[in-house]
Parts: structure tokens; C-alpha cells; sequence
């Protein structure tokens, strides 16, 4: 059962990657489903043993080497907190696969598909059973290539390409922080075992690296590296880019499962985090301003599922401050219950574009909520858990959250709340622009993409219809375990808070309307949104107007296309709302601060360097390796006496090597 | 005398004798039945040397312990992989004669006396008897004057190198009183200062042995009787003769000579920093496939003698592994080398491999995966030989060695790495001939090897570990 | 031989001794090594050169097994005499194909393989 749950999708991975061919497509993805539902009732049977029944445990799966003392064994850590995620993990997936089949079933090649699917799905699995640092590692780098894989999945796609490798090398910049974070904890502890390293903190508590506390440096360091996946504020510029891929690809990976490893990886090192003070303060500031600037530019961005994707990256800060003020286990909670309705949102959204014809600008949308009923109730759905409306999943989280924050007072844990105040209130504005301009209002599409607005088919619609179940329910059912009276018997040791931390105690004594903040502040956006989009719909353009420098390059909102013409390359009309339509200029400023100068270095080391003779090896060390090359070479005359020569030269070097100086 | 300790090596020698006369008699073409049945001797002695006791023999010339077992069964195992390497090329190109596979298994026959070694004389013995049959086949194309000037080449500098080692042999056998390993361990122990001549010796035995294996600035020979050869044999020359050179190299510096440790130590050193530089960058501006190899032999064999500058037994198993993993990937990219035929004739071109992606998408891979390997990237089995020898390296304090190493398979990942992209983002240059099931079949079994190893390293960690043990008792 | 004959012609009286035959060894190999690299005609001097290398270890062989009064250095050198004989014969058949092949036995003509 415990190595089922990962196994099964390595599996399906294989049979679908190496046998598809053979078997065709519809076996090898009906296979990589069927292995996919084994490894959630697995995943799920280990939920209620490990969680539910309390009986943590590790699984050996073999001993990699056992030479001369030292033994590495590759064994599956089953504890609460990992189990949380097989179980989401290998649910969602599955759902996720089954909604691919009727995604993909234009596509040319769905095997493959399934199989970068699967493969994902069972890094992601390694990742999170990992009981040493390393085997993390290997899951973190492992999702990384299915997430690159899957991005450029397309690749016959100039973007799709481009995005692909941007997800990449911004991974690889905090993959540098966690392998620097990894080595410096091996330093320390002399161990990347979990088992080893989680006990010996407090004796290590005092240790400094280079005069810096050691603790702390390596807390500072695995957060860089979880900003890179989890795409904080700095590193978050590859998530919004990675949409390029197909949906169901952003669902799982880039709002469900992997961008939340970071936030994985901060609750699992909650021994160490916890004795690394101002480390967890890095953590609050940084989840803060991401929850708060993804927040900002979700409301003015045009393309549905980017919109989504800083949303995720919005929702991703919230876990993020949350486990910075101690509250690890409500961090974890609302990865839990933001991986329903993320993934619902993403689906959502993925059946609104099948229906419209494989149209992504909200702005050609509208007036479809009567033609795809059972889309727009999900999305409902979604939007009012994502909002933190009551009784939905969102609010139960969200809530805690804000609480956590309120009650862990300083100046940090203040600094968080206020900004995750307005972040909510921005997170409502946006979701229900969101709704009204792609259901709502005029049908501002052609009529040709109109009149074959469908509803998505039955394979599509089920896994729709059971993550709007998770995300009306998980909130109510398993708020109780998570955070509220039976949290220390389910979390049971698998995160560890430090003896000054009572946070989950005090987060419920906060005074009356805090609670209750979260929830005015949701309605409140959702009412301004309405008021701008649905009452008056004139006034968003307005308003974009006043705060642009070149306002005549707004455009009114009921946008009719022009004929063919793609919108990819917007006029920026500059001001506060060119700030924000630009993503608050990030892009803009990396591609000034390394991009450009990278290549303009490159480009002056390619002139001045051989660029006939190294074709393909733009640097300067590049052009010394050749002419070092060149001279080696050159003393490769051809002639037999040359190299008795060299032979014998070397011989007598030797010779009074030995006699004079040894 | 304990002869039957011997057993492997003289099943070898009879089966070589008896395939040699039955090859003669017949009128028919015996390339092929030839080929086999030297093949099956190779790993009945295979079988032979799992199966062999310790201990010495012949009057003490020949030794048996954990350390000969591994290096023989990998050098055997080597060879009988050159033979099948050879089969279809020497078909094609006209070379399918059968004292072919036969001069191989002499050569095969001298590693293992040289790896059994307990006396200098075994030593020179073994030593002419791998060298000989190798001369014969570096020549073997009779009408190419490639072929013979590789040949001829290799002799000279051969001889020269065998002469030099000779004439050490009688340095230290005039100044320390015998030949015998064992005794001149002694001798060596008891002695208080070494006489200038006994180091003289060691330093001329050294330039003998590492000429052989090809290190720097011995290793002048390499690249260019690597490209004339016919490239089964440099398949054959870049594998099974390195093993068993480095495990002469190996037992002699730290058997007999282990006590001058201080001295050999730094010679060892010079010749790792020189052979990794060189293989480094030497290699870069190639573009002949087989000329590349050589250089990223010589680079390989540096990092392998780093372990025996280390001189300790994490350093001696850095060392084992290393060689272990390297004839794997090495022997599985000369596969891919062997069979490259454009319209049935042989191309060696790096240009040649343009576009094979998607020509011939699963030699491509297997290539991918050598190249990868050799340029040391995890988790293929490359990584893990370059990682034991720079932690022994670190372990013992030897930095410049690590340091060095490090860079320079920085330096050599570059010209791997080209070859991959040549393959899978260069316009394909017109498809080559399909490979032939032999060589397919090696490519599959060296490349699963080298993505497997890091899923099952115990094994052989532990043998080599049991090798070095019973090296440095 | 007096001592006055001696005298006569200049000579001290001389134990040829171990020193001696060394001496003659290494000056052999060196001449041996010389005509390998320094030698830019014919490879037929090269193999020369090489059975004259060989010759230099015998002679040391055979002194240090005089000198040492142990009878393994003779031995070996009837080893060496062997191989020697074989890898002459070896050595021969090659220059015997690159002649045919080249049309030359030049030293300097054997450069074709380089870089």
C-alpha cells in the first residue's frame, strides 16, 4: 500500500512512455488513469492509517549501498505530514488525468502526455515520502523536468519553448539556494537524514558558519530554494509564463501540487525552522508581499488562466507567512484545501477555453454562462472558496491564516496581516472580475466561436463536479484535524513546534472581529467588482484611464477584435495601471539587470573569441579552452622521434624529481 | 609449486592453442566460429577466475587474491565484448580473418599474467605477451597505410617504453637483490635510506607501465594509433589494456614500492594533473570521433590514477571503480563508433553524427547516455567513478588533484556535450546505415550498466572494497 | 702483465668491476635512445636502436647477476633475448606493410596520423 502509492504511477508513466506506441493511444491513457486511481486508493488507505489511525512509520524500500560503514538506504517517510500530500497529491492527480482524456483528445500525441503526467506525479510522490535531504532533492529536481517537460510540452511553439526555459532557469536560481542550503546542513550536522538532523537542532543551535548563526543561514537558504519553486515574489516570474502549457498540465503542477513543494519543504523542516527566528521572518515578509503584489496584478490581467496563475502565486504567500509566524499546520491546511479549488479553477477554465475555441482573453468572453451551466456553477464554486466566502473550503483556511498572523503579533507577523487584509479583498475583486467578463455581459466573441460554445464532455464534467465537492467540503470536514481541537493527535510529531510556540492555541483566542475581517473584506470586493463590471461597466476603463500616463491607450472594455489581429504585443500605457498591467515591471527589470547583459557580454566574447572555430561556445574561457586546445595539439607532430622525445624528457623529469626533491 | 592456482590463465593459453590449429586446418572461411569460440574461452576463464583461490604460485612468480579476481574478470570481460565489437566491422571491411579474435585472446592471456604478476619477470612477461598480439592488430588492415603506420608507430614507441622498463627492472634488481614482489617489499622495508639506483628503477618500471596505459607525457602514441587503427581495435586498445595496466601500475607502487610511497606518490600526482589537463583540452578542437576518444581516454586515466596518488584504500577503490565504470561506457561508445557506415563505408566524423536523433533515434540515446556518463553527470555511472576519486582525493588532502579534476571535467564536458548537440540540433547529414544486432545488443547492456549502476553501486563498491583490501592487506 | 709494461703503456692495474659494466649498459641505452629520436633517416636504424636498448639491459642483467651471485638475472636475460627475438620479428612485418603500403621507410614520411 505504501509503495504502492508511489509505484503505481511510475508505472503508468512507463507503460504509457515505452509501450505507447505499441498499444495506442487510448490504452496507454486509459492505463496511466487506471494506475492513477490504484495509487489514490492507496494513497488514500494510507491517509487513514498513518493520519486518521495515527501510526506514523518509514518504508524501506531497498539499501542503495552499504559499503564500509556507510549505508544509504531509499526508504519512504510516512508521517502526517507527508501522507496529507500522497493522499491530495495522488487524488487530485487522478482526477487531473481523467479530465486530460477528454482535454487532450484533439492532441497528437496524448501518450506522451501521460506519460510526462505520470512521471510527474511520481516525482512529486518522491518528493514528499523523502526521509533525507537528497532523495528531496531528487524529487524537487525530478518535478522540475516534468514541469519543463510539460511546459514545452507543445513544443512546436515558439512561447511554449520560451516558457519552458524560463521555469527552467528560474528553477535552477533557487535550485543553487537548496543546494547550497543542503550542503551547509550536511556541514553542520555531518547527516541530510531527517531522522538524524531533526533531533540534533538544539545541540547545533549555537553554531555559526562563517559568523553568521548556522541555523539560521541554512533556513534562509532552503526558503530561497523553495521561492524558486513556489515562485515567490523575485522567482515568481516562470509561473504566470508556464500557462503556455495545456491546462490540465497548470492545474496539477503549477496550482495544485508542485508550487506548493516549497511550502512542503519550509513544514517539513519545521524543526529547524523553528530554532531559525529571523529566517521565519524572511519567510512572513516574503509569503506577505507575494500574497499581496500577485494579488495587484491579478486584477488587471486579460488572460483567464493568468489571472489564475497569480492568484496561485498570491495564495502560495499566504502559506508561505503563515508557517513564517509558527502556524505550519495551517499552512498545510490551505495548501490542502487550495489544491481542491485551484485545480477546480484551472479545470474551470480549461472547459471555458475547449468551449470557446481555445480562446484565453477574457476580454472576447461573456455572455456564455447560460451555454455551459455546469462550467460556470463550478467556477462559482471555486471563486467563492478561493474568496474565503463562509462554509466554503477557502474560508476555513484563509481565516486561520489571518488569524495566525493576528495572533502572533510583532512587527512582521503585522506587516503580514495587513497586507493579507487588502490581499483578500484584491483576491474577491479579481475572481469576480473573472467571473462576470467570462460568463457575464455582452458575448463579445465572434460568432463564429459563439455558436460553438458546448458544454465539455462527461470525462471532463466528473472531475469538475467531485473537486467542487472537495472545495465546498474540505474546509468543514477536516478544519477540525487540521488546525482545530484534534490537531496534535493528527499531526502527531510530524511537525514540531518549539516550546515558546503556541500559536495554534492563541490563533483562536483573537478577538471577535478578526474572524470575521476576512470575510467582510471578501464581500466587500466581490461588490466592488460587481459594481465595476456588472452595474457600471464603463468605469473599469475610466479608472484604468486616470491612472495611466498615456491614457488614449486604454482600451475601451466591450473590445471588439480586430479581425486576425493577435494581442499579444499591448501597448504599455504607462502609470500605475501600466505598473500593474506589466506585472510591477519584473520582467522588464531582469531582462535590463541580467538578461541583456548576459547576452550583450556573450555577444562581445563571441566577436572577439573564434566565432567560426567555436561554433556554438559564446565565452571567453570558451576561446582559451580552444587555443589551449590548439597548443596541446600542436605538440602532436605526427613524428616518432617527436614523441620518444616528449617520453624521455618526461622520464628525466621524473627521474631528478625522485632525486632531488623527493 | 601449486600450478592448478594458475588454472585460468592456462585454460586460456591451451584453448588459445587449440583455436588457433583448428583455425588453420580448415579450407573455409573460420572468422566467425573463431571469433565464438575465443569468446567462450574468454568467459570460461571468466568462470575460472571467480572461482580461484588466494595465493601464490610458481615459485612465487604468480600471485592470486581478491585484487586479480576483479581486475582480470574485468579485463576478460572486456576483451570478450572487443571481439563481438569486431565481428561485423571485420566482415565488412574485409579484415575477417581469423587470427584476429585469436591475437586478442594472447593479448587477453598477457593481462592476465601481467595482473597475476609477483615477480618482475611475470611482470615483463605479461607485459610483452598483451603488447606483441597488440602491435600485430593495430596493423591489421594490411591495405590501409593508416593502419600500418598506426602499427608501426605503436611498435617503436612500444619498444622503447618496454626497453626503458626493462632497463629499471635491472636497476632494481642490481641495487635491492631480487625480482620477487614480495621479497623486494622487504628489502625495501628494512632498508633505511633508498639507494639512488632502486629509484631510478621505480621511476623507469613507472614510465613502462604508464606508457601503456597512456598517461601523460607517455601518452603521445594515443590519439594517433587510436585513429589509424581499425576501430575495433582502438575499442579493444581503449579498454581491457588500461585494466590491466592500471592494475600492474596499481600493485606494483603499492606492493613492492609501498613502502616509497613518499616518492612515487608525486610522480603519480604529476601524471594525473598532466593527463587530466591534456584530456581536458585537447580534445575540444576534434573531429575525428576516434582521435577524440583517445584524448578523453588519457583525461579518464588521469582521473583514475588520482586514486593511486591517493595511495589509501578509499583512493585504491576510487581507483577499481573507476576503471570498472570507464571500460563500461567506453567499450558501449566504440559500439556506437564501430557502427557508423554511411552507405556501407565507415565514417568517424563528429559531423557524421548530425541529425542522428532523429535518423536512428535509439543509438542516439545510447550515445546521449555515454556521453553523458562521461562527462560525469548524475545520476549515470560516470558521475559516481568521478565522485569516489575526488572524496578520497578531498579525504586524504590532495586539493590540487580534486580541484583539478573538477575543472578539467568541466573543461571535457564541453566536447561530450557537443556530441549530443551535434546529434539531436544539427541537420541531419544523410542517415547512416542501421546498426547491426551485435552492436546494438553491446550498446544496450553497456548503456543499461551505466544507468543502473546508480541503483545498485553495492555490488561492485563491495568488491572493489575487497580488492583493495587484499591489495593493501 | 708486469708492472712495468704497464707503466710503459700508461695503464694502472684494473679490476673490471660492476661500475664498468653499468657504465658500458648506460651508455648503450642512451646511444640506443638517441638513435630513436635523434635518428631522421630510416626505421630500420630505429630497430636497430631498440635491439640495442635490449642489449644494454642484458649486459646489466648479466653483471648484476655476477655481482649479486644469483643466477635470476640470467634467467631473465634469456627471457629478454626471447622476446626480443619475437618483437624483432613483429617489428620487421610491420615496416614490411607500411612499405608496401607508403613506398617508404622515411622517418620523417611516418607523420600522416597527427593533431
Amino acid at each position: 500500500m505504501f509503495v504502492g502509492a508511489i509505484f503505481f504511477p511510475l508505472l503508468g508513466a512507463c507503460i504509457s512512455g515505452f509501450l505507447g506506441r505499441w498499444i495506442g493511444d487510448r490504452a496507454a491513457q486509459w492505463s496511466t488513469v487506471a494506475c492513477m486511481v490504484l495509487a489514490a486508493i492507496c494513497g488514500s488507505a494510507a491517509f487513514g492509517q498513518v493520519a486518521l489511525g495515527g501510526h506514523p512509520l518509514v518504508q524501506l524500500i531497498w539499501t542503495w549501498m552499504d559499503v564500509g560503514g556507510l549505508e544509504v538506504s531509499w526508504a519512504l517517510r510516512y508521517d502526517t505530514l507527508s501522507v496529507v500530500m500522497v493522499a491530495m497529491v495522488t487524488f487530485i492527480s487522478t482526477l487531473i488525468h481523467l479530465y486530460s482524456v477528454g482535454y487532450m483528445s484533439h492532441d497528437a500525441t496524448p501518450a506522451r502526455f501521460f506519460a510526462y503526467l505520470s512521471l510527474f506525479t511520481f516525482m512529486m510522490l518522491m518528493l514528499v515520502t523523502a526521509d533525507n535531504l537528497a532523495q528531496l532533492f531528487f524529487g524537487w529536481e525530478g518535478v522540475g523536468l516534468a514541469s519543463y517537460l510539460l511546459i514545452g510540452y507543445w513544443y512546436d511553439r515558439e512561447s511554449a519553448n520560451r516558457a519552458a526555459m524560463k521555469a527552467f532557469i528560474v528553477n535552477r536560481v533557487g535550485d543553487v539556494f537548496f543546494m547550497l542550503g543542503l550542503a551547509l546542513t550536511f556541514y553542520i550536522f555531518g547527516s541530510i537524514e531527517f531522522a538524524t538532523i531533526f533531533p540534533a537542532v538544539e545541540a547545533h543551535a549555537a553554531d555559526r558558519f562563517l559568523g553568521i548563526p548556522a541555523i539560521e543561514l541554512i533556513g534562509v537558504l532552503l526558503f530561497l530554494g523553495a521561492c524558486g519553486k513556489s515562485a515567490q515574489l523575485g522567482l515568481h516570474t516562470w509561473l504566470p509564463d508556464a500557462m503556455e502549457g495545456p491546462t490540465p498540465v497548470s492545474a496539477l503542477i503549477h496550482a495544485a501540487t508542485m508550487v506548493t513543494a516549497g511550502v512542503f519543504l519550509v513544514c517539513r523542516m519545521s524543526p529547524l525552522m523553528e530554532y531559525a527566528p529571523v529566517a521565519l521572518t524572511v519567510v512572513t515578509v516574503v509569503g506577505a508581499s507575494t500574497a499581496f503584489f500577485a494579488a495587484t496584478i491579478g486584477c488587471v490581467q486579460n488572460d483567464i488562466k493568468r489571472v489564475i496563475a497569480y492568484s496561485t502565486c498570491s495564495q502560495l504567500g499566504y502559506m508561505f507567512f503563515a508557517a513564517g509566524v509558527g502556524a505550519y499546520q495551517v499552512a498545510m491546511f490551505h495548501l490542502f484545501t487550495h489544491a481542491f479549488f485551484k485545480a477546480l479553477l484551472f479545470l474551470g477554465a480549461g472547459s471555458v477555453i475547449h468551449a470557446m475555441s481555445d480562446e484565453q482573453d477574457i476580454r472576447r468572453m461573456g455572455g456564455i454562462w447560460t451555454k455551459i451551466p455546469v462550467t460556470y456553477a463550478v467556477m462559482w464554486i471555486g471563486n467563492l472558496a478561493l474568496a474565503g466566502i463562509p462554509f466554503f473550503a477557502g474560508y476555513y483556511s484563509k481565516d486561520a491564516i489571518l488569524e495566525a498572523a493576528y495572533a502572533a503579533g510583532g512587527g512582521a507577523a503585522a506587516y503580514a496581516w495587513v497586507l493579507g487584509m487588502a490581499a483578500a479583498f484584491l483576491t474577491a475583486f479579481y475572481s469576480w472580475r473573472l467571473l462576470i467578463l467570462t460568463f457575464h455581459g455582452e458575448p463579445r466573441a465572434d460568432h463564429h466561436v459563439m455558436e460553438h460554445v458546448h458544454e465539455s464532455p462527461l470525462v471532463m464534467l466528473i472531475p469538475l463536479i467531485v473537486l467542487a465537492a472537495g472545495a465546498v467540503l474540505t474546509g468543514y470536514l477536516f478544519a477540525p484535524l487540521f488546525i482545530g481541537e484534534h490537531a496534535h493527535e493528527f499531526w502527531h510529531e510530524a511537525i514540531f513546534n518549539g516550546p515558546h510556540n503556541h500559536i495554534l492555541h492563541e490563533m483562536h483566542e483573537v478577538p471577535h472581529w478578526v474572524p470575521l475581517a476576512p470575510t467582510v473584506m471578501g464581500v466587500a470586493g466581490i461588490a466592488l467588482a460587481y459594481v465595476m463590471y456588472m452595474a457600471m461597466p464603463a468605469l473599469p476603463a475610466r479608472l484604468a484611464r486616470m491612472f495611466s500616463a498615456r491614457p488614449e491607450m486604454v482600451r475601451n472594455l466591450p473590445l471588439i477584435p480586430a479581425e486576425g489581429a493577435e494581442q499579444q504585443t499591448e501597448p504599455n500605457p504607462g502609470g500605475l495601471y501600466g505598473f500593474l498591467l506589466k506585472k510591477w515591471y519584473f520582467d522588464e527589470l531582469y531582462d535590463a539587470i541580467f538578461v541583456r547583459p548576459a547576452r550583450r557580454l556573450a555577444n562581445v566574447f563571441w566577436k572577439v573569441g573564434d566565432a567560426q572555430i567555436i561554433d556554438g561556445m559564446p565565452n571567453g574561457a570558451g576561446s582559451l579552452a580552444v587555443e589551449a586546445s590548439r597548443g596541446a595539439v600542436r605538440l602532436q607532430t605526427g613524428r616518432v622521434a617527436n614523441y620518444a622525445f616528449a617520453m624521455i624528457i618526461g622520464l628525466v623529469v621524473f627521474v631528478s624529481l625522485f632525486l632531488f626533491v623527493g | 609449486m601449486i600450478w592448478t592456482l594458475a588454472l585460468p590463465e592456462l585454460v586460456l593459453a591451451v584453448s588459445g592453442l587449440v583455436i588457433l590449429a583448428a583455425g588453420v586446418i580448415p579450407k573455409r572461411d573460420t572468422f566467425f566460429p573463431v571469433s565464438m569460440a575465443c569468446v567462450g574461452a574468454l568467459l570460461l576463464t571468466a568462470v575460472l577466475v571467480l572461482g580461484q583461490g588466494d595465493g601464490t604460485a610458481l615459485s612465487g612468480h604468480y600471485v592470486s587474491d581478491a585484487f586479480s579476481g576483479y581486475m582480470k574478470f574485468l579485463a576478460l570481460a572486456a576483451a570478450a565484448v572487443g571481439i563481438l565489437l569486431s565481428l561485423d566491422y571485420n566482415e565488412k571491411e574485409g579484415l575477417a580473418r581469423f587470427e584476429f579474435p585469436i591475437l586478442m585472446l594472447f593479448a587477453t592471456l598477457g593481462m592476465m599474467v601481467m595482473i597475476s604478476a609477483n615477480d618482475l619477470l611475470s611482470l615483463y612477461i605479461g607485459l610483452e605477451l598483451l603488447s606483441l598480439p597488440l602491435y600485430v592488430i593495430a596493423a591489421f588492415n594490411r591495405d590501409s597505410g593508416r593502419s600500418a603506420e598506426a602499427g608501426l608507430k605503436y611498435f617503436v614507441l612500444g619498444a622503447l617504453a618496454s626497453g626503458l622498463l626493462l632497463y629499471g627492472t635491472t636497476l632494481v634488481y642490481g641495487f635491492a637483490g631480487t625480482t620477487n614482489f614480495d621479497r623486494l617489499g622487504e628489502a625495501f622495508s628494512a632498508l633505511e635510506g633508498v639507494s639512488p639506483g632502486v629509484v631510478v628503477g621505480v621511476v623507469f618500471v613507472i614510465t613502462g607501465l604508464a606508457f601503456k596505459v597512456s598517461a601523460v607525457p607517455f601518452h603521445m602514441w594515443t590519439p594517433d594509433v587510436y585513429e589509424g587503427a581499425p576501430t575495433p581495435v582502438t575499442a579493444f586498445f581503449a579498454s581491457a589494456p588500461k585494466v590491466a595496466a592500471i592494475a600492474l601500475l596499481a600493485r606494483v607502487l603499492l606492493g613492492p614500492f609501498g613502502d616509497l610511497v613518499g616518492q612515487w606518490s608525486q610522480v603519480i600526482t604529476l601524471i594525473s594533473l598532466g593527463s587530466m589537463i591534456l584530456g581536458g583540452f585537447a580534445a575540444i578542437g576534434q573531429r575525428n570521433l576516434k582521435r577524440l576518444m583517445a584524448y578523453s581516454s588519457i583525461g579518464h586515466v588521469g582521473y583514475a590514477l588520482m586514486g593511486l596518488a591517493v595511495g589509501t584504500d578509499i583512493g585504491l577503490r576510487g581507483l577499481l571503480v573507476y576503471m570498472a565504470i570507464y571500460v563500461f561506457m567506453n567499450l558501449g561508445t566504440f559500439a556506437v563508433l564501430v557502427s557508423m557506415r554511411r552507405q556501407g563505408r565507415a565514417v568517424e566524423g563528429v559531423d557524421d553524427l548530425a541529425g542522428l536523433g532523429r535518423t536512428d533515434p535509439v543509438t542516439a540515446m545510447w550515445m546521449a547516455v555515454f556521453m553523458f556518463s562521461m562527462a560525469g553527470i548524475p545520476p549515470l555511472a560516470g558521475f559516481f567513478g568521478k565522485l569516489y576519486v575526488f572524496l578520497a582525493a578531498v579525504q586524504a588532502g590532495y586539493w590540487t588533484l580534486a580541484v583539478v579534476g573538477v575543472l578539467t571535467s568541466v573543461v571535457s564536458a564541453y566536447y561530450y556535450l557537443r556530441i549530443v548537440k551535434v546529434m539531436y540540433f544539427d541537420a541531419p547529414a544523410g542517415s547512416l546505415d542501421r546498426a547491426p544486432s551485435s552492436l546494438t545488443l553491446v550498446m544496450a547492456g553497456t548503456g543499461l550498466f551505466t544507468v543502473l549502476f546508480a541503483l545498485w553501486p553495492a555490488p561492485m563498491l563491495a568488491a572493489a572494497q575487497a580488492a583493495a583490501a587484499a591489495l593493501l592487506g | 702483465m708486469t708492472p712495468a709494461i704497464m707503466a710503459m703503456g700508461g695503464i694502472t692495474e684494473m679490476e673490471i668491476g660492476l661500475a664498468h659494466y653499468l657504465t658500458v649498459g648506460a651508455i648503450l641505452l642512451v646511444l640506443g635512445i638517441f638513435g630513436i629520436f635523434v635518428n631522421r633517416k630510416n626505421v630500420i636504424v630505429i630497430l636497430m636502436s631498440i635491439e640495442l636498448i635490449l642489449l644494454s639491459v642484458n649486459l646489466n642483467f648479466v653483471a648484476f647477476s655476477a655481482w649479486l651471485d644469483d643466477l635470476a638475472g640470467q634467467v631473465f636475460a634469456m627471457f629478454v633475448l626471447t622476446v626480443a627475438a619475437a618483437e624483432a620479428a613483429i617489428g620487421l612485418a610491420i615496416v614490411v606493410i607500411y612499405f608496401r603500403n607508403r613506398g617508404s621507410i622515411e622517418v620523417e614520411d611516418i607523420s600522416t596520423l597527427r593533431g
